[in-house]
C-alpha cells in the first residue's frame, strides 16, 4: 500500500463517519488552539511590561524595605541628599482600601506621594491636577485617580471637584489620570494618589512602602544602586532588610516572571493535547475492534501486516493532522478577539504555532501506535469470523 | 495445481491437543473444478484455510504451483494470497463502507496499482459478473446473489490462478446459488483452479473432483477425468 492510498483510504473513513471524528478531533482541536492563544497572552503581557519598562527609563532605583525595617518617611530626606549629583527621590505608602461615592464602591490601591511622582514619567493627566507641593504642605484630603478608578467609581463622568470616601475619610478629587496598561508592580490605573502627609494620618503610620530614584543622568543609576546598597547594608547590618532594584534588574525579574507564566500558560494547553491524543487513542482502540472483520478481509486479500498497522496509523494522524490544522486556525481567529474582549493584547509566536502542530501530529502517531499495533496483531481467521 | 502430503493440523485448547487434519494428501490440478466435501466438523474449513495460508498446519507439505510453501511466514503467505489466491466466502466478506468497485478494487490496492487502473479493471470485472450497473452501490445495497459476484469479482480482480471457496452458496436461494455455481464452473474451464468447500452433494455434483473428509481423514478422492472443453 502507498502512502497516497494510505491517506485516501484515512480520509474516506473519515469522511464517512463525520460526527465520530469531529468529536475524536476535538481534543486536538482544543489543544492546538490553546497552545496559540496562550502563548500569545503570555507573549502580549510579556511585550506590554518591556514597553512600559521603556518609557519610563532605564535611570529608575526602587528601593524597598523588608517587612519589619523601620523606613521612615524622613529616609527621602536623607537619600536625596546622599549623593553628590542630584537626585529625584519619590517616597510612596502604599495600602489597598475599599473606596466609595454616595453611589458606587470598589476597592483601590492607595498611594501616599509626593508631587515628584508625576516627573518619573509614565503616566500622564486626563483631567485635574495632580498633587501639588502645597497640598503636601497642608496635609488636605484630595486625591488623583487612576483610569481604571475613574470607570469604576464614576464611569464615562469627569470625577474632578466629586468627592471620594477612603478608610472612612473623605477625599476631593482633584485630577484624573490617563490609562498607562499593566507595568512593573501594581499598573497606577488601578490606584488613588493622595499626599504622602494625609497618608501618615489616614495609614496611622510613617513607614515607607517604597521608595523610587530617579538620577537625571543614566551613568549615575548604577552608581547610585551600589551606594544605597552599601548604605543599607551598613546600616541595618543586612543585605535583605532593604532590597534596592534598579530598572535593570526589575526587567529581568519581570521577565523572568512572564516567561514562567508562558510556560505555565503552554504547559497546561500541553496537557490538553496530550488528553486530545488520548481521546484519539481510546476512538482507535473502538475502531480496531469495530472493524476486526474488516481487518480480517483486507488481510485475506492480501494485506501485510505492516499495511494493517500503516492503515490505522494513517487514519489517527489524519485525525490529528486535520485537528491540528483546524485548531490553528480557530486559534489564530480567538488570538485576534483577544484584545477586543480581554482588553489586554496577543502577540503571535510562530514558533508555539509549529510547536503545536508538530506536537499534534506527534500525538497522532504515538497514541495512534498501539491501536495500529493490535489491529496487525489480529489473527485473519478470527478476524474475519468477528461477529461485532 | 495443489499438492498436499500428510498435511496434519493440531489444536490445542486447555492443555489438550485436538487433531483436526490427520494426514490429508491429495493433488489438484490446474483448471480443475474441485469440491472439498464432508460434515461439519470434519476438517474442511480448516483445510481451505491452510490452503489459503490463512492458517498454517502443524506437519506435511504443501505444494502450490509446484513451489513448497509449507513454511511461509504471515507476510510471505499475505504476497502470495494476493498474487495467486481469490477467496470467495459464504458470507461474502465485504466492507460495508465501501462501494461495490472500491470493494472490488481491494486486491490491487495492496499491488501498489494507482488508483485510476484499479477502477478500471474492478469496472471490468464488475461488468463481466454482471453488475457494470452497480459499481456506485454499498453492499447493503445489493441482493445476497449480487453481493457473491462482487465476491467474485474481486477474487479474480488481480487474475490469480487459483480460487478458493468457502460455502459460496451456503447464503443463498437455490436459483441464485446454481447461478454463482455456473460462473465458477465457467472459470475453471477457463483454466482457473477453483476448490469449494461445502456440504452440499448437490454443489459437488457439479465438480469433476470431489475429496471427502470425515474426522480429519480423506474418505474418498474421485476425479472426472475427461476434459469438457
Amino acid at each position: 500500500m502507498t502512502w497516497k492510498d494510505g491517506f485516501i483510504l484515512a480520509f474516506h473513513g473519515m469522511i464517512s463517519n463525520k460526527l465520530r471524528a469531529i468529536l475524536t478531533m476535538l481534543g486536538v482541536i482544543i489543544g492546538v488552539a490553546a497552545v496559540i492563544v496562550l502563548v500569545a497572552i503570555g507573549q502580549g503581557a510579556s511585550s506590554m511590561v518591556t514597553s512600559r519598562i521603556e518609557t519610563l527609563g532605564t535611570n529608575v532605583i526602587f528601593v524597598s524595605p523588608a517587612a519589619g525595617t523601620p523606613f521612615p518617611v524622613s529616609e527621602t530626606n536623607i537619600v536625596a541628599h546622599a549623593l553628590p549629583f542630584s537626585l529625584q527621590v519619590v517616597p510612596s505608602m502604599n495600602t489597598g482600601s475599599k473606596v466609595s461615592t454616595l453611589t458606587t464602591q470598589g476597592s483601590a490601591q492607595i498611594a501616599g506621594t509626593t508631587p515628584s511622582y508625576l516627573r518619573l514619567g509614565g503616566i500622564s493627566l486626563a483631567a485635574g491636577h495632580f498633587i501639588t507641593p502645597e497640598e503636601v504642605s497642608a496635609s488636605q484630603h484630595v486625591a488623583v485617580l487612576g483610569a481604571n478608578q475613574v470607570s469604576n467609581l464614576f464611569g464615562a463622568q469627569n470625577p474632578v471637584g466629586s468627592s471620594i470616601m477612603i478608610m472612612g475619610q473623605k477625599f476631593q478629587v482633584v485630577g484624573a489620570l490617563n490609562a498607562v496598561g499593566q507595568g512593573p508592580g501594581a499598573s497606577q490605573d488601578n490606584e488613588i494618589f493622595i499626599p504622602i502627609t494625609a497618608a501618615q494620618t489616614l495609614f496611622r503610620t510613617t513607614q515607607l512602602s517604597q521608595m523610587i530614584v530617579k538620577t537625571s543622568n543614566p551613568n549615575q543609576a548604577n552608581l547610585t544602586a551600589d551606594y544605597l546598597t552599601n548604605l543599607y547594608t551598613n546600616e541595618f547590618g543586612s543585605s535583605t532588610a532593604v532590597s534596592v532594584a534598579s530598572e535593570d534588574q526589575v526587567l529581568l525579574t519581570l521577565q523572568a516572571t512572564r516567561a514562567t507564566f508562558t510556560n505555565l500558560l503552554a504547559g497546561t494547553a500541553a496537557i490538553a493535547l496530550l488528553v486530545g491524543g488520548i481521546g484519539i487513542m481510546n476512538i482507535m482502540l473502538v475502531s480496531v475492534t469495530e472493524r476486526t472483520r474488516e481487518i480480517g478481509i483486507r488481510r485475506a486479500l492480501g494485506a501485510t501486516r505492516e499495511d494493517v498497522l500503516l492503515q490505522f496509523l494513517f487514519e489517527s494522524m489524519t485525525m490529528s493532522l486535520s485537528g491540528g490544522l483546524i485548531g490553528v486556525i480557530a486559534g489564530l481567529g480567538i488570538m485576534h478577539l483577544v484584545p477586543l474582549i480581554l482588553k489586554t493584547p496577543a502577540v503571535f509566536s510562530p514558533a508555539a504555532l509549529i510547536l503545536a502542530f508538530v506536537f499534534s501530529t506527534a500525538v497522532g502517531l504515538i497514541f495512534g501506535l498501539y491501536p495500529a499495533i493490535k489491529a496487525s496483531g489480529l489473527d485473519p481467521i478470527h478476524a474475519l469470523r468477528y461477529d461485532g | 495445481m495443489i499438492q498436499v502430503t500428510n498435511l496434519v493440523k493440531d489444536y490445542t485448547l486447555a492443555a489438550q491437543v485436538y487433531r483436526v487434519l490427520n494426514g490429508i494428501s491429495f493433488t489438484i490440478p490446474q483448471g480443475m473444478l474441485s469440491a472439498i466435501i464432508g460434515p461439519s466438523g470434519s476438517g474442511k474449513t480448516t483445510l481451505l484455510n491452510i490452503l489459503g495460508g490463512l492458517d498454517s498446519p502443524s506437519a506435511g507439505q504443501y505444494l502450490l504451483n509446484g513451489r513448497d510453501v509449507s513454511h511461509f511466514g504471515p507476510d510471505e503467505w499475505a504476497h502470495e494470497r494476493n498474487h495467486t489466491i481469490g477467496f470467495v466466502f459464504q458470507s461474502f466478506q465485504l466492507i460495508p463502507a465501501l462501494s461495490a468497485r472500491d470493494n472490488v478494487a481491494l486486491p490491487l490496492v495492496y499491488r501498489g496499482i494507482p488508483q485510476r487502473l484499479r477502477r478500471i479493471r474492478a469496472d471490468e470485472e464488475l461488468e463481466k459478473v454482471g453488475l457494470g450497473h452497480r459499481i456506485h452501490h454499498r453492499p447493503q445495497q445489493l441482493s445476497g446473489g449480487q453481493q457473491q459476484r462482487v465476491a467474485i469479482a474481486r477474487a479474480l480482480v488481480a487474475n490469480p490462478p487459483v480460487i478458493l471457496a468457502d460455502e459460496p452458496t451456503g447464503n443463498l436461494d437455490h436459483a441464485t446459488g446454481l447461478e454463482i455455481l455456473e460462473i465458477l464452473r465457467q472459470l475453471s474451464q477457463a483454466g482457473k483452479t477453483v476448490v469449494i468447500v461445502t456440504h452440499s452433494q448437490e454443489v459437488a455434483q457439479v465438480c469433476r473432483q470431489v475429496i471427502e473428509i470425515q474426522d480429519g481423514h480423506i474418505v474418498t478422492n474421485t476425479m472426472e477425468m475427461e476434459h469438457s472443453l
